[in-house]
């Protein structure tokens, strides 16, 4: 009994290293890593890899390696590698699971171009979509993780995937990381603990905190919907709640700045855009605490 | 063989594939950066609907990277004609930027790393000046690398607009002036053409299929050029539908001294990609083979760095130095050669 046990234990440590596939929205990644720390994350996140008889396509293989082998032992190291790229330099071992983070993102910002991609948040209620375009400081993904614990379905925190030949949003449920002082309010919000991962200090972005993903929003994850909104938020603390209208020309400069691959896609990207800003009522922002600007996007006007 | 090489030497093999040689598939078209081509050769096959969808939409996307380029390089063309045209300089387009402009099936997908032009021999100090006041600039300053170029090469270093940072190579030869083959430049000129909606040149049909073979068997290091063998493959399928392309080619290429290339190319794209090549064609490059010794190297050689090994075999690093060496002795007189791996190698030292 003990024996058959320690057996299969093997066989799923075997099995893990060479690798399971997760779903990722649209996408399957195949995640592959020696690191067994890193392994438990990835369960905690996006939980059972999908059986074998799923069969998907994969679009994206990644590696997270040991450094070389002296450093094992003297400060070791994570190294994120995609198929046959390496494109980032090693980070500490402690920082693997911000580390697959970024380079999924990488992935997909390098690959996914059937979509016009936002660097944005965004979330879903009643089938309406809501975007929330980062700009630096904007206070992004706190708005976000707040958001997806108030009843929005979460889509993204990074990626705004606007699928241009239909003009729909396509969610892809991620982890979000919350930065600094956002952990700790989002703390206050989070009614399972263990949907906050470990905090990660000292990373490039200072410290990081992962919230999972709702289970209702993964769940829905093929669901897509139609855009009705866009905010441009930006936080200043101390400063009372103001939300102006932003008109469309300055809101098609501010997006197309802030797209991923805007630029790549050429015609075909500023159709999707112009598309996108005429369907949507168009914000920005201004708030200083998470409280007010909930409460007012409780209450946006029908689409 | 590789699942990649299959599909490409028989598109109507797409829907046997399962779903694990689909992952296969397009692993290795992403390590050999091809799915762009890939793409274009299975919509022109009529077999989208043999793909699954998401494999599909997969490798469509990356189109945008080529015709994205494709742009850049249009515009890039327009700035040095503006440059040019009024010192009297003609530009003969080259490689990607003829297949494009000459609306050459090969083009479709493909990227392009920079653009090649060539101006005549005796315009080529013109030409610098006049791109120099037009804002480019070389992107070395280092004497040594300078004099490289400069007395030994078949192009100026390579140049960039200040404001842009797409690379420019002007070419005044095909090859290195030191190396062992030297295509007569204005048996070149002679035979190009005027494309009907561009005032730029490019090589005639059989030209550009030597030219190509050149780069890849005579000035190049072979390991990793799949794509490169592509291009050779995909022009002998659409330039050899053309009336006459065969019968030329062989006296052309004996004409340019390329014979040896173009061997090379016949032999391995008819080998790893199945080009149909007509039997007497094959026949009469036979007289450009090598010795024994040499074609068995090369028969076990080249395959090993062509064929996609990543993910399933290790790759052939062994293969890929001897083919690394060979370029090198291709280029330059031994003692040339000692004197620049020399230098080459102190200062990796020294940056190092």
């Amino acid at each position: 009994m003990r024996q058959s046990s320690s057996r299969r234990g093997w066989l799923r440590r075997r099995s893990a290293r060479a690798g399971g596939i997760y779903r990722l929205g649209p996408f399957a990644a195949r995640v592959e890593t020696p690191l067994r720390g890193l392994r438990n994350l990835i369960t905690w996140c996006y939980g059972e890899p999908l059986p074998p008889s799923a069969q998907p396509i994969v679009q994206f293989v990644v590696r997270i390696d040991h450094g070389p082998l002296y450093r094992r032992l003297i400060a070791p190291q994570a190294v994120f590698h995609a198929d046959t790229q390496t494109p980032f330099a090693p980070f500490p071992r402690d920082h693997a699971f911000p580390l697959l983070e970024w380079g999924l993102n990488w992935c997909i910002a390098t690959r996914a171009h059937q979509y016009l991609m936002l660097h944005a948040g965004v979330l879903e209620r009643d089938g309406h979509a809501l975007i929330l375009p980062a700009l630096p400081g904007s206070g992004k993904s706190t708005l976000t993780a707040a958001l997806a614990l108030s009843g929005w379905r979460l889509f993204s925190d990074e990626f705004g995937l606007l699928d241009w030949r239909t003009g729909s949003l396509q969610p892809l449920p991620r982890p979000i990381p919350l930065k600094n002082r956002s952990i700790d309010i989002i703390r206050e919000r989070v009614p399972v603990q263990d949907d906050l991962g470990p905090t990660f200090p000292k990373t490039r972005k200072g410290d990081v905190a992962h919230l999972r993903p709702p289970p209702e929003s993964r769940r829905r994850q093929y669901e897509m919907a139609r855009p009705a909104w866009i905010i441009f938020p930006r936080y200043r603390a101390g400063h009372p709640l103001r939300i102006t209208p932003l008109n469309q020309s300055l809101a098609f400069t501010r997006l197309s700045q802030n797209a991923f691959n805007y630029h790549l896609l050429g015609a075909t990207g500023f159709d999707a855009l112009k598309g996108l800003i005429e369907g949507c009522h168009c914000w920005s922002a201004e708030y200083g605490d998470l409280a007010s600007i909930l409460s007012a996007l409780e209450q946006l006007p029908e689409p | 063989m590789s699942i990649l090489l299959t599909v490409l030497r028989d598109p109507d093999a797409l829907p046997r594939l399962t779903r694990q040689d689909w992952n296969l598939l397009l692993r290795e078209s992403r390590s050999q950066q091809l799915c762009a081509r890939l793409s274009w050769i299975i919509e022109t096959r009529g077999q989208v609907s043999a793909c699954p969808e998401a494999a599909w939409i997969d490798l469509a996307a990356q189109r945008f990277f080529a015709e994205h380029k494709q742009a850049q390089v249009r515009l890039e063309l327009r700035k040095l004609r503006k440059a040019l045209a009024p010192k009297g300089v003609p530009i003969l387009l080259l490689k990607g930027a003829a297949y494009a402009h000459a609306g050459l099936r090969v083009a479709r997908g493909r990227d392009f790393a920079d653009l090649d032009i060539m101006v005549p021999t005796d315009q080529l100090e013109a030409a610098e000046t006049a791109l120099e006041a037009g804002g480019w600039l070389m992107e070395t300053k280092d004497r040594y690398d300078q004099r490289y170029y400069r007395r030994w090469m078949h192009e100026l270093p390579p140049m960039h607009h200040r404001t842009r940072s797409f690379e420019v190579d002007i070419h005044h030869a095909l090859l290195p002036l030191t190396g062992r083959l030297r295509p007569n430049p204005a048996l070149l000129w002679a035979a190009s053409r005027v494309l009907p909606d561009s005032p730029c040149r490019v090589l005639c049909d059989e030209d550009m299929l030597l030219h190509s073979a050149a780069q890849v068997f005579q000035d190049g290091e072979i390991a990793g050029e799949l794509g490169a063998l592509l291009d050779l493959h995909q022009l002998m399928e659409e330039l050899g539908q053309r009336e006459g392309f065969w019968q030329r080619l062989v006296p052309r290429a004996e004409a340019l001294q390329l014979g040896r290339p173009l061997y090379y190319a016949l032999r391995f794209c008819t080998k790893l990609l199945d080009t149909p090549v007509p039997a007497e064609v094959l026949r009469a490059a036979q007289a450009q083979a090598p010795g024994r010794v040499s074609k068995g190297l090369m028969d076990r050689l080249v395959p090993r760095v062509l064929e996609p090994r990543y993910p399933t075999r290790r790759p052939a690093h062994v293969a890929a130095w001897f083919l690394y060496m060979r370029s090198h002795w291709l280029r330059m007189p031994p003692g040339l050669l000692a004197l620049h791996l020399l230098r080459k190698a102190l200062r990796t030292g020294k940056a190092g």
